[in-house]
């Protein structure tokens, strides 16, 4: 099979067990996505993947030739992979067209920067080829970066967080780009991001990994969104309003009225966790849902964030936190109801951590909108300390 | 006809068989998508979806008879891929007549057969190739 196929692989560092028998196929043509926050072994993987780390347990295999195992390494050179780092890693002091043409080894120089030129004009740079690294954009290095990579024809390319240097807004064009010159070029492509939009946007799967180096899902976008098969899982993808309770009648109680709890038996402990576009507002009309009193709201462009909290509740002990993907201006309207959307709101035992606290070390998995409304959640769970409790 | 990689074999002939003939209906389904084969998708997959459902029977109960202590987690496995057989179903009722349904259900049958079905059975191996043999 053309692509990678990665069995049993594990690794540590000392007594530091950073992979646990992960295995994973990235056929040809297709782009592998493995999302999880710092420290949970995906940059590992990769470079066992590319020969940079003597794999110690488990098989590697590339298009059908096994380049890994506890007694064989094949060394990176000899692996056919094109692989890009995070800081792209030009040579200063080779010009664009050199720079792509360095790994065609072997090559007549003439044939060489033919082919390199090829590889320029797929990433829009065929008029900068005389220019140097320090000439260019960060989008422009990126751009470089990833011909070069290419150029080699590899069987498998390797990208390490490739936009996380990129802006906003630059990293929204070249992205998509990258995913085009990929899907064009058929590589098979494992990339590592601890951005979980970044690999939504770009994988045919995603793989999460949880701390220790397991993988916890595995599926598409979709599939990892709508239907996390835990509370790691869910959590990595942003913000979630948790309600905390005890299953009756396969029912979860929450203030905005019963949520089906399939599989767990009566009595047991349980969590609702509902994300913050899972809330669903209306206002004038009733949507069903139960009156709730608007605290403040912001407008973050093409969506509001309000909190909220409900309108029969007079401790005000549960604050939750709304995304309205519009303008939002409670101030104008009259009564406002909240409901619950099936689809963004998942039910997880409840083991007695605190919610969120495999994520809280790590904000830098979150999108800046929702950093900035995850920080506003965690500064009123610190100061009134009821955020997870249910409200009864 | 396309042959399974050295490194999906689990040298069992009753899987290997099983799984070879997953490859060649799938591989069909993709010729279909690829406009090289004038079935439909729509009543191929189906067909493929059920093979793999009676696929995952005899394996699992392969397992029991060999004594698999994890024979109860890989069934779990089996279980938790409704989702995904759901999905392809769902793109294959469009694919004959939406070229991008047809794309996403090419990538979604080699993670399935690849992915999901072969490289997890891999898990045991070792286990079954030392049973049967033994």
């Amino acid at each position: 099979m053309e692509g990678l196929h990665i069995h049993g692989a594990a690794h540590a560092y000392g007594g530091n067990q950073v992979l646990t028998k992960i295995s994973m196929v990235v056929p040809g043509g297709e782009l592998v996505c493995l999302l999880g926050p710092s420290g949970c072994g995906k940059s590992t993987l990769l470079r066992l993947a590319a020969g940079l780390e003597v794999l110690q347990e488990g098989t590697i295999v590339i298009d059908d030739v096994t380049v890994a195992t506890k007694e064989l390494h094949v060394p990176p050179e000899q692996r056919r992979i094109g692989l890009m780092f995070q800081d792209y890693a030009l040579f200063p002091h080779l010009n664009v067209i050199d720079n792509v043409s360095f790994g065609l080894i072997g090559m007549a120089k003439r044939k060489a920067r033919a082919i390199a030129r090829e590889r320029l004009d797929q990433v829009d740079l065929a008029d900068l080829t005389e220019a140097f690294p320090h000439m260019l954009s960060g989008g422009m290095q990126q751009r470089v970066a990833l011909a070069r990579a290419l150029a080699p024809e590899p069987k498998l390319l390797l990208l390490d967080e490739p936009f996380s240097g990129l802006d906003t807004n630059m990293r929204a064009s070249i992205r998509q780009m990258t995913l085009n010159v990929l899907k064009e070029s058929g590589v098979a492509t494992l990339m590592v991001t601890h951005d979980p939009e970044e690999a939504m946007f770009m994988a045919d799967r995603i793989k999460i990994l949880g701390h220790g180096g397991k993988i916890l899902q595995s599926g598409d976008s979709h599939e990892i969104y709508y239907h996390p098969n835990n509370e790691f899982v869910a959590r990595l993808f942003g913000f979630m309003n948790t309600i905390k309770g005890i299953v009756q009648n396969s029912m979860v109680q929450t203030p905005f009225g019963p949520v089906p709890a399939n599989g767990f038996a009566d009595g047991e402990a349980a969590q609702v966790l509902i994300r913050p576009e899972g809330i669903l507002l209306a206002a004038g009309a009733d949507n069903g849902g139960v009156p709730v009193e608007v605290n403040s709201t912001h407008l973050l462009g093409h969506f509001s964030v309000a909190s909220l909290k409900i309108a029969s509740d007079r401790n005000g002990a549960q604050e939750f936190y709304v995304r309205v993907h519009k303008e939002f201006l409670p101030e104008l309207e009259g009564r406002i109801t909240a409901r619950v959307d099936p689809e963004q709101s998942f039910v997880f035992a409840d083991d007695g951590t605190a919610p969120g606290e495999p994520m809280m070390d790590d904000l830098n998995i979150l999108s800046p909108e929702l950093k900035t409304l995850l920080s506003t959640g965690l500064e009123i769970a610190d100061k009134d300390g009821k955020t997870a409790e249910a409200a009864e | 006809m396309a042959e399974l990689s050295k490194s999906f074999e689990m040298e069992c002939e009753i899987l290997d068989r099983d799984h070879q003939e997953l490859m060649q209906q799938i591989d069909k389904i993709v010729a279909v998508i690829d406009g090289n084969d004038d079935e439909r998708c729509a009543n191929l997959t189906p067909e493929m979806i059920k093979f793999a459902k009676q696929h995952f029977s005899r394996e699992e109960a392969l397992l029991t008879k060999v004594g698999y202590p994890d024979v109860e987690k890989h069934a779990a496995h089996h279980q938790n891929l409704d989702h995904k057989m759901e999905t392809i179903l769902d793109l294959a009722a469009v694919a004959d007549e939406n070229p991008l349904a047809g794309e996403k259900l090419k990538s979604a049958l080699k993670f399935f057969l690849a992915d999901d079905i072969i490289d997890a059975d891999l898990d045991f191996k070792a286990f079954v190739k030392d049973r049967e043999g033994g």
